[in-house]
């Protein structure tokens, strides 16, 4: 296959915005979890903060956005600053989002409109803002990007569903470039959702490889690459070999041995047992996502974490050391990497696989 | 508060117009385009404006068209039908 | 760049015209359409808003428990599509087969009764939640057929059913699978109602396109699916292919969030592209399946367009049929369109009345025949997205 050239990051998520906050948070192996409101308590989340949209867009432009578009809009134009000076014909520029639930947020705040003040006073701006490609329009309006738009919803496959059709596009030569993101948003449905579902065992430390346990904190943000068609010039982070999607039912990963697994897991028993069958017995594995908490599409982080390691040519220690919980084999310590892969497995046998290489 | 200070006020907090004033909003200043720079979908949303803030329907556009156009136009449409 | 063509190896499509292809292209060839307000869900809105809803029983049932209702359309389309392709559901499980679906109100966790009961400060029971979770389409799809391939649900509101079929077709070309089911499904709403009704765009009697008295859509809900498959999967399985995806385009505005651009920007250039990609110049489509959802906008726009690329093709808002089926409206056009290729014939814009004179083109207002083996297409969305597909009988 092609391979994806990854040329831009953008980044905002609990760690806080920007590659290299993810990678200062990397380097100590923590970042902040916050408390928000959840009715009458308090909830462990890992928020993501977009104030620093301020230094793109003004007050005007920004204010029929919801947070959701905003944590898109933020990864978006990081990723296209990242890229350069880099000559982009934006007509030529398709844009990919994928998110597991979308804009939360306004989805209900649409329906507080109604139950509020009753049919007749629905508010047209926060349906128009509900939809789940709301955030691709409001990318689109603002970096002023003509190409191909694709939003795509496919929960925990939601990255690698979106990467198969940016394949897709630039092997096609229907663009240059391609500016895929992720994006998900908590709300306080979902917050009330994670309580009913894992009860009291809401915890406020990530333990993602005790496979038996819960530990999940909710995250929220936004993953964006820019990514291109493997060409003669060096990618800046590193090229995505392979993307694969499959069903447990049908099929398993392949998985190349030797090859250090940046895994998905986030500390929901629910599937850890899966990646305790299915993880070969002698891999060599990383998380980091106490890094940035659960979500659909946390893989987005986890890719972003493997295009830094790339481009130092180095491994991050994992984020979760495995304790006396995970008795394989952890990277707890810096050591030189030129390929890696990011493994993710959802609650219902469905698998995703990224295989990504350093330039050369 | 009369009912153009009202409007302008709820103009600034419904459509989220941080970046004015009451004061700024010129009674007979056009809402739409060049002036306040609202557009069509702003212009639904008054729709819904109005009637939960003054209890006036505006059935369709034909009706909200010529009372859409300021401060004025739509405060004396208000009135008109509060009557 | 001229892409190769994909074959097309079984249709189906239900809406509230028929629970099947054959059953809604009669009933449209018959001008039959019966808008009513809606019976699943009432409203406090002065006008009740007709819509085209699907009264009669499903083909495929299922528990609208386990699932929400647009999976259950998904189902009952591709079914139909499927048996029309002589797939058995067993075999499915053996091939590498790709489920790509556009949806709107499928993928959103948006349950107005589990809300009201969470915002009154009361613990709703996870049902709605569940179901939610259960029934993202395309995974629905997967798990219901053994599926093992690309999955993907596009949510690109309108236009989605259109993207799929582009989307998926280009996994078949590639070799990314043998075989995909690609399409679209959605079901009525009451927040969907009620949205655009809030947009004012919602005509309170049946709606119609390109008339000079539209004043917007109808809702409507439905599923419309087609069988993808490569040449070497046809060949080995001994079948012909019923017809060609040859081409599509897609481009967006970057205008407005939910008016499209005046001119049609985006869209005239996902119809360009849509055009190279088949190899076929304006000239040689029959006919054109308009988006024409019967608002002011939106037909103002596509006329605009239509006048100025195909002035001379006939076209058709087939909506007037079916009603806006949001997600799955470019799904069910595109079915109908493989449909009107086959039977040489346009179903007529019922309920035009007096066309708009301001627009430059008119859709056809009886039905109609035509020549030819292409017809395209083409769909417009809320974000500015635009999408287009090229149909064939023949390979190019």
């Amino acid at each position: 296959m092609t391979g994806l050239q990854i040329n831009g990051l953008g980044l905002v998520g609990g760690f806080g915005c920007g590659a290299e906050d993810l990678q200062v948070a990397l380097e100590k192996r923590e970042a902040p979890v916050s408390r928000v409101n959840l009715r009458d308590h308090l909830f462990p989340l890992f928020q993501a903060d977009t104030a620093a949209l301020g230094n793109y867009l003004n007050k005007r432009a920004l204010r029929r956005i919801d947070h959701f578009s905003r944590l898109a809009l933020l990864g978006a134009f990081q990723a296209l600053e990242d890229v350069g000076p880099l000559e982009l014909n934006r007509e030529r520029l398709g844009v990919i989002i994928g998110s597991g639930f979308g804009a939360l947020k306004t989805t209900f705040g649409f329906l507080d409109s109604i139950i509020a003040d009753g049919d007749a006073c629905a508010s047209p701006t926060a349906f128009s803002n509900s939809v789940h490609n709301a955030a691709a329009a409001h990318i689109s309006m603002q970096l002023k990007l003509t190409g191909p738009s694709l939003t795509v919803s496919q929960f925990d496959q939601s990255l690698v569903s979106g990467l198969l059709s940016a394949r897709q596009w630039l092997a096609e030569g229907r663009v240059e470039a391609v500016l895929l993101g992720v994006v998900d948003e908590y709300c306080q449905v979902l917050g009330y959702c994670w309580e009913r579902y894992f009860g009291e065992q809401i915890s406020s430390k990530m333990r993602p490889l005790d496979f038996d346990h819960f530990s999940a904190v909710p995250g929220e943000g936004a993953a964006f690459f820019l990514l291109q068609a493997e060409a003669d010039c060096a990618a800046k982070y590193g090229i995505i070999d392979s993307v694969v999607m499959g069903q447990l039912w049908g099929s398993r990963p392949t998985l190349i041995p030797g090859q250090p697994l940046v895994l998905g897991c986030e500390g929901h028993p629910l599937n850890g047992g899966i990646y305790r069958q299915q993880l070969p017995e002698n891999a060599s594995v990383a998380c980091y996502t106490p890094l940035y908490g659960a979500a659909p599409v946390t893989q987005g982080f986890d890719l972003a974490v493997a295009a830094l390691t790339l481009k130092r040519g180095e491994m991050f220690p994992s984020a979760d050391s495995g304790g006396d919980y995970y008795s394989g084999s952890v990277v707890t310590e810096a050591r030189k990497v030129n390929r890696l892969t990011c493994l993710r497995y959802g609650f219902g046998g469905e698998y995703a696989v990224i295989q990504l290489k350093g330039n050369g | 508060m009369d009912i153009k200070t009202k409007l302008k006020q709820v103009l600034i907090e419904e459509l989220n117009l941080e970046d004015i004033t009451i004061e700024e909003i010129g009674d007979d200043e056009a809402l739409f385009g060049e002036g306040l720079g609202l557009d069509s979908l702003d212009a639904v949303e008054l729709v819904v404006v109005v009637q939960k803030h003054f209890g006036v329907e505006i059935k369709d556009m034909e009706e909200g068209r010529p009372a859409l156009q300021s401060i004025n136009s739509l405060a004396a449409f208000i009135e008109e039908k509060q009557k | 760049m001229k892409k190769a063509p994909v074959a097309i190896s079984g249709a189906g499509c239900l809406c509230a015209a028929g629970l099947t292809l054959k059953e809604s292209f009669s009933a449209m060839l018959r001008g039959e359409r019966n808008p009513k307000p809606p019976v699943a869900f009432s409203s406090s809105h002065i006008e009740k808003f007709p819509v085209f809803e699907i009264l009669a029983p499903l083909p495929i049932p299922g528990s609208d428990v386990e699932l929400l209702r647009t999976s259950l359309l998904a189902f009952s389309a591709a079914g139909e599509a499927l048996a029309d392709a002589g797939l058995e559901p067993e075999q499915l499980g053996q091939l590498r087969v790709g489920v790509c679906i556009g949806t709107t109100v499928g993928s959103a966790m948006n349950n107005e009764d589990f809300y009201r009961d969470f915002r009154a400060g009361d613990e709703p029971e996870m049902t709605a939640i569940d179901r939610y979770l259960r029934s993202n389409p395309a995974a629905a799809l997967a798990r219901r057929y053994q599926l093992d391939g690309p999955c993907q649900t596009v949510v690109n509101a309108c236009s989605s059913g259109t993207d799929a079929i582009g989307l998926g077709a280009a996994w078949v070309r590639s070799g990314l699978c043998d075989v995909a089911v690609v399409g679209g499904a959605d079901e009525l709403c009451r927040t969907t109602y009620n949205g655009f009704a809030s947009l004012m765009i919602a005509d309170p009697g049946p709606c119609r396109p390109f008339s000079s008295q539209r004043k917007g859509l109808n809702l409507g809900e439905g599923a419309g699916i087609l069988i993808l498959e490569s040449a070497a999967m046809l060949g080995k399985r001994g079948r012909q292919a019923r017809g060609y995806l040859l081409g599509y385009g897609s481009a967006v505005d970057a205008y407005h969030l939910t008016a499209p651009h005046p001119e049609g920007e985006g869209l005239q250039r996902a119809l360009a592209e849509c055009l190279v990609s088949s190899g076929i110049t304006a000239e040689k489509i029959a006919f054109i399946n308009s988006h024409g959802t019967g608002t002011p906008d939106n037909d103002r726009t596509e006329s605009r367009v239509l006048g100025k690329l195909f002035p001379d093709t006939p076209f058709v808002a087939t909506k007037c049929y079916t009603g806006h089926t949001l997600g799955a409206a470019g799904a069910i056009e595109a079915v109908l369109t493989l449909a009107s290729l086959e039977q040489q014939v346009l179903p007529g814009n019922v309920g035009l009345g007096v066309p708009d004179t301001g627009l430059p083109v008119h859709p056809v207002a009886e039905n109609s025949a035509i020549r030819g083996t292409v017809g395209l297409s083409e769909s417009l969305a809320f974000g500015g997205n635009n999408s287009a597909i090229m149909l064939g009988l023949e390979v190019g």
